[in-house]
């Protein structure tokens, strides 16, 4: 860029004096137009090496006159660039022409008439442009529509207020029902693209509507098939049976080639779901949506990189999916190094007591590579693995205990670390292996490890004999250790005492590391624990023995799945940025707007314990009614709306932007989902215990949960058993 | 939803074309350069770039996007995002628009991109509006819009009397109704042909990984039907298999009646003109629907039966051993040399076909240097015995060695195999300061010809609807990339 740059400066003054002249030249004799074209052409050019041409604003839009497509085309590429920041006379020079070509017989003219207006966020400009929108709307030609139908969002972005008045939004819900699919398509984006914005006018679509797009599908090129599935999403079913005769229709889309429209599909299959009774589709429906994402994986490392981390966020709401298929997910050596984490994690939430050998065995296998990010997540996946598969667990030790005696440092860092959340999963198990672990001691210089052994021999000093010289060792650098090993030193020498509490040497240590914890150092929870430590064990040392060795609640990784709620309301953005960051897009775009299921009658009970509720900003301003025709149809029969409170009644294609404001939560409903027969997963034991809790000890906010859950790439680690959100290994030991 | 534009980057990371970026500020292109480029620089290897960065502007953090980027030819091609988009349509728009580029140029480098530019601008209005809707994609609609180069070309050389037709406003050559004018959206309207061709490509690919015992661990082959259409008019095709039951999992271009696929598994379409994917799909041996199924229900039988595998055509016996020296030789002044010695051999267990363009590549880690090899071939059929000499120079059917000191890989080049023959590959090596950690794979790359591993067979290829005899022709041809662990 830089270069382009610098020959701008050696070069343009020449050159548009250069282009001037020719272009005049141009004007004399030149019936055919080559010489034009080819001054054009070397314009354009220099546009596109970063050249400042706005100065020829004037000669070029004269070209405008010459009736040949390929010469407009490169004055409106010209127009493009320039027309922003022209002059007002400048500008109104081109609006004669604007109106000429809007009214040309080449529909591809008129075409490029409207989109290089709609470009042009000029008041002179919007002003022509609205009213050759509403005849370029009308348009016999279907190529002319498909633009209008982009350049109305355009319009509603540069005025909000003059689209609504003059009509535009309903003309855009009747080219919804246009016999030319891409017509429809292009509607219907405008419309998402309008629905989207904070301001815009809410865009809904009715069963009738919905069906309506839905035929449209099959001529649609694929993103207007993207777009229409997408816009799907604005329809909430208010019967089981319409959710699922729309399912039936959409899953054939499960095959097209293209991998955007495949996860669009199971996108809004996923939706749909929600409102679902019959459990027999439902497992259908996951059985189908398997092999589609399984064969994204054979596509481009990009691709197989966004379907991994869509694949993650799908089986941890449904199971099912791809219960079966873990192999698919082994790494190769090959792989790049983002594909291969998302595969690892994936085969660990895939791994189940039947498949627990094959997949310790490759993660083995991964452990003994060369690239050591990959190589430690492996090592901690044997880890977890052992905590979640409880049958598996004996080998995982065994994997473990191999891959320490080989000695390579950060393996062993790993391992130790693992090993900790091990002894808390099963106590009285595998402490067979400490001295095996303590023999590596000096290997272990990065704080989490260390803070891990030093756990180890504090909760264990009583079974190892020489518990108190490996502490006192590990005590002598106390005041250069990280805060994080400095705490788990102060409670394992607190511990040792209590244990041995005859011992001499644990007697000095004690008194040591609270004299340093208390007086010379600075960081304040370290100094309170201290304060604490010391009073308890001078007040009543029975009883600090009971506190500080109360027993542990064991650990388990099921807690580590994330909220059912946030779960729902994060794959209705599946294949979206969001899915990729597991993060909910408003939390992290700037005017996106949000998503939640929204009730009706059809939703099931288990997805209602768990509805999130997304206020919608309230937008400044009067209110602005769109009056107009569409197809508007109430289900003839509807349930009175028993369910939600009038905020959330179902509303017709479009409401008017006044209904904008927040719609009332609902009442706090206190009991758990019902737990009979219509559980809706597949998993139904496992899931549905999950939803009494989580219905009961959800908090306000659902995200809350969000960002410590993916904020590292191990989503999960253990997590005291039961406990809500309470986490951090600094308290492991102080049960307040 | 939406793509904020396109840019394409040479290998230096400078832009040399981008799209217009007009409902952003123009500094928003720069930043998406600069943190590729940034991402790119920061990373050993350029393939461990994740594909998707997002993008922080530098003075409001308010403004989040991300940019999808893949690499094509010397050429990087960035597809930024934002809003809460999905990144496949990213890359889907990217791959597609590749494929334009490919079909309109022959292939798609620096050069040829420098030489065409115009027409990739305009490609690029007409497939990307500015706030991002992907537009007319489809190459047969395309093409009435833009003119590729060589016709370009030749109209303006020819400029003679229909520019006057031109110039009155309808698209050359195209079809009286102006364009889009076509019933259906991937075909245009009065294709002509003087032959009437249709060839249909079978190709597999197989994916595998194989165990320290030889046992497959996981192997299945992706196929896909390619398919180079030249036919007048608007032909209706019917593609009929002997045994459609290999192909599971299938996706299709959209041109496919899907109802009659599920109905009795023929292919029935109005093909788009020119070169296109008709169908994808998985081969899966010993295909029956209901096996799926009652694995499906029985989560306890996890482990696929030994039939569900594709066989691997090929195996290998691999060995390699590292001795370690530490200071006996004190001569050199080394603390420590790792010398090592590797063998491998390779066997061919297809009894029909040569195996062709064989690759096996090792990476040897780090500090490997010193490599001294052997590839001969073992036995079978004649040959036996060739020296080392001859076989380690490019004979057309002799195998080849060579060592890529900055990847530390090691590549093993077999031109064809034939069957039931053995080859060996005998070498040493040395590392200097650490223990030399080869990786524990193998990468295997191959291809036969004329061969599928789903023995898919076409049965009759039926064309309606137009009065021509058009030529037919059908071809199979099979690669393979296998990760063998030792």
């Amino acid at each position: 860029m830089a270069q382009a740059g610098q020959d701008a400066k050696f070069f343009t003054r020449g050159k548009i004096e250069e282009f001037k002249a020719d272009l005049h030249a141009a004007d004399a004799k030149d019936k055919k137009f080559v010489k034009r074209k080819t001054v054009l052409k070397k314009i354009v050019a220099n546009i596109t090496m970063g050249n400042d041409m706005s100065p020829l604003f004037t000669d070029v839009v004269q070209s405008l006159g010459t009736p040949l497509l390929e010469i407009k085309k490169m004055v409106y590429l010209f127009l493009v660039s320039y027309g922003r920041s022209a002059k007002p006379e400048q500008i109104n020079m081109v609006i004669p022409f604007f109106l000429q070509d809007v009214n040309d017989r080449n529909p591809l003219i008129r075409a490029l008439a409207i989109r290089t207006m709609s470009y042009i966020p000029i008041p002179v400009v919007t002003d022509a442009l609205t009213e050759s929108l509403r005849h370029c709307l009308r348009d016999r030609d279907p190529y002319v529509r498909k633009t209008a139908a982009i350049c109305v969002a355009k319009l509603y972005a540069a005025d909000p207020r003059r689209a609504e008045k003059g009509g535009f939004v309903e003309m855009l819900r009747d080219l919804m029902l246009d016999a030319n699919a891409t017509v429809v398509a292009n509607a219907v984006a405008a419309l998402s693209e309008i629905g989207d914005r904070p301001d815009g006018v809410i865009f809904k679509l009715n069963l009738t509507a919905a069906n309506k797009l839905l035929s449209a599908l099959d001529e649609s090129s694929e993103w207007g098939q993207i777009y229409i599935m997408d816009s799907l999403l604005r329809f909430v079913p208010e019967r089981h049976s319409d959710a699922e005769i729309m399912a039936e229709r959409i899953v054939v889309q499960l095959q097209h080639a293209n991998s955007a429209v495949v996860l669009t599909t199971i996108k809004i299959l996923l939706y749909l779901m929600n409102y679902m009774e019959n459990r027999r589709l439902i497992e259908y429906l996951c059985k189908k949506m398997g092999p589609p994402l399984v064969a994204l994986l054979s596509s481009g490392p990009e691709v197989q990189y966004v379907a991994l981390r869509n694949i993650l966020l799908i089986i941890q709401r449904r199971p099912a999916v791809l219960k079966n298929d873990v192999k698919v997910f082994f790494c190769k050596y090959n792989d790049p190094i983002y594909v291969k984490l998302a595969k690892l994690e994936i085969m660990y939430r895939l791994a189940r007591a039947e498949n627990c050998r094959e997949v310790l065995a490759e993660l083995q296998e991964y452990a003994s590579e060369v690239d050591v990010d990959f190589v430690r997540k492996a090592v901690r996946s044997i880890g977890r693995l052992a905590i979640k598969v409880e049958p598996g667990a004996d080998g995982c030790i065994q994997t473990l205990l191999e891959l320490i005696e080989a000695g390579l440092a950060y393996v062993v860092q790993e391992a130790v670390i693992v090993i900790k959340d091990i002894f808390r999963r099963y106590p009285g198990k595998y402490e067979g292996i400490i001295p095996k672990l303590c023999e590596h001691l000096d290997s272990l210089d990065e704080p989490e490890s260390k803070a891990a052994i030093v756990w180890i021999i504090g909760q264990f000093a009583d079974r190892i004999d020489n518990a108190d010289d490996l502490l006192e060792v590990l005590v002598d650098t106390f005041l250069e250790e990280s805060v994080e090993v400095q705490l788990a030193l102060l409670t394992a020498t607190v511990k040792l005492f209590i244990y041995k509490s005859k011992s001499e040497k644990a007697k000095e240590l004690v008194h040591k590391i609270l004299k340093w914890a208390t007086e010379e150092v600075d960081n304040p929870d370290l100094r309170d624990r201290g304060f604490m430590y010391w009073r308890m064990l001078a007040i009543n040392p029975t009883l600090a023995g009971e506190i500080v060795l109360a027993e542990k609640p064991p650990i388990t990784t099921d807690s580590d799945r994330m909220d059912r709620g946030a779960l729902d309301q994060l794959l209705l953005h599946t294949g979206t940025l969001g899915s990729i960051y597991h993060k909910n897009p408003e939390t992290f775009i700037r005017n996106a707007a949000g998503r939640a299921l929204t009730d009706s009658p059809a939703l099931n009970p288990n997805s209602r314990a768990v509805l999130v509720h997304l206020p919608r900003p309230q937008i400044p301003g009067p209110p602005i009614s769109v009056q107009g025709r569409g197809p508007v149809e109430r289900p003839p029969n509807q349930p009175p709306t028993t369910t939600g409170p009038p905020g959330l009644a179902p509303t017709d294609s479009l409401i008017p932007g006044e209904d904008a404001a927040p719609a009332p939560p609902l009442p706090p409903r206190r009991n758990p989902a019902p737990q009979d027969s219509h559980t809706d997963d597949d998993d139904a034991g496992d899931d549905s215990d999950n939803d009494a809790e989580t219905a009961q000890n959800r908090n306000d906010d659902p995200y809350s949960n969000l960002d410590s859950a993916f904020s590292t790439y191990l989503a999960d680690e253990p997590k005291p058993m039961g406990a809500g959100a309470h986490r951090g290994r600094n308290d492991d030991d102080l049960l307040f | 939803m939406g793509i904020d534009g396109l840019i394409i980057l040479d290998n230096a990371g400078r832009s040399i074309i981008q799209s217009g970026f007009r409902s952003t500020t123009p500094a928003y292109p720069l930043l998406q350069i600069d943190a590729v480029n940034t991402a790119l620089a920061a990373a050993s290897r350029p393939t461990d770039v994740d594909p998707v960065i997002q993008v922080q502007h530098p003075s409001n953090s308010d403004i989040p996007s991300a940019c999808c980027h893949v690499a094509c030819g010397d050429l990087r091609i960035l597809c930024p995002i934002s809003g809460n988009v999905d990144p496949l349509v990213g890359f889907a728009f990217l791959q597609t628009f590749v494929d334009i580029l490919q079909e309109y140029f022959g292939g798609v480098s620096l050069a040829i991109v420098k030489d065409n530019f115009d027409v990739v601008y305009q490609l690029l209005e007409e497939t990307l509006d500015s706030v991002g809707h992907p537009l007319t994609t489809s190459h047969n609609a395309l093409r009435d819009i833009v003119l590729p180069p060589s016709l370009f070309s030749k109209l303006l050389n020819a400029a003679t009397a229909n520019l006057a037709a031109i110039g009155g406003g309808t698209p050359i050559q195209g079809p009286p109704a102006g364009p889009f004018s076509s019933q259906i959206p991937w075909r245009k309207a009065g294709v002509k042909y003087a032959s009437n061709e249709m060839y249909i490509d079978v190709n597999e690919n197989l994916q595998a990984i194989v165990n320290k015992q030889g046992v497959p661990l996981t192997s299945s082959a992706y196929g896909k039907i390619e398919v180079a259409c030249r036919l007048s008019g608007t032909p209706d095709c019917t593609l009929n298999f002997t045994n459609p039951q290999v192909m599971t999992d299938c996706s299709f271009h959209p041109c496919v009646r899907l109802q009659r696929w599920s109905r009795d598994k023929h292919m029935s379409f109005i093909p788009p003109d020119g070169h296109f994917v008709l169908a994808e799909y998985r081969y899966t041996p010993n295909t029956n629907s209901n096996s799926a199924i009652t694995r499906f229900a029985n989560p306890s039988s996890t482990a696929p039966s030994p039939k569900e595998v594709v066989p691997i055509p090929f195996a290998i016996k691999a060995k390699f051993e590292v001795e370690e020296t530490t200071g006996t030789n004190g001569a050199t002044g080394r603390a420590a040399s790792f010398p090592g010695t590797l063998s491998a051999t390779v066997m061919l267990m297809l009894t029909t076909r040569p195996i062709e363009n064989v690759f096996v590549e090792l990476n040897l880690g780090e500090s490997a240097h010193a490599i001294k090899c052997v590839a001969s071939r073992e036995s079978g059929g004649l040959g036996r015995g060739l020296s080392a000499l001859e076989s380690g120079h490019a004979g057309s059917a002799s195998a080849s060695w060579s060592f890529d000191s900055r990847k530390k890989v090691l590549r093993w080049e077999i031109p064809n195999v034939p069957p039931s023959t053995h080859w060996s590959l005998q070498g040493s090596f040395a590392a200097s300061t650490t223990p030399p950690r080869p990786s524990h794979a193998l990468q295997v790359r191959f291809e036969i010809q004329s061969h599928t591993f789903s023995a898919l067979k076409v049965d009759q290829l039926k064309i309606t609807g137009e009065g021509y005899k058009p030529y037919k022709g059908v071809r199979g041809r099979s690669t393979g990339n296998v990760e063998w662990r030792w």
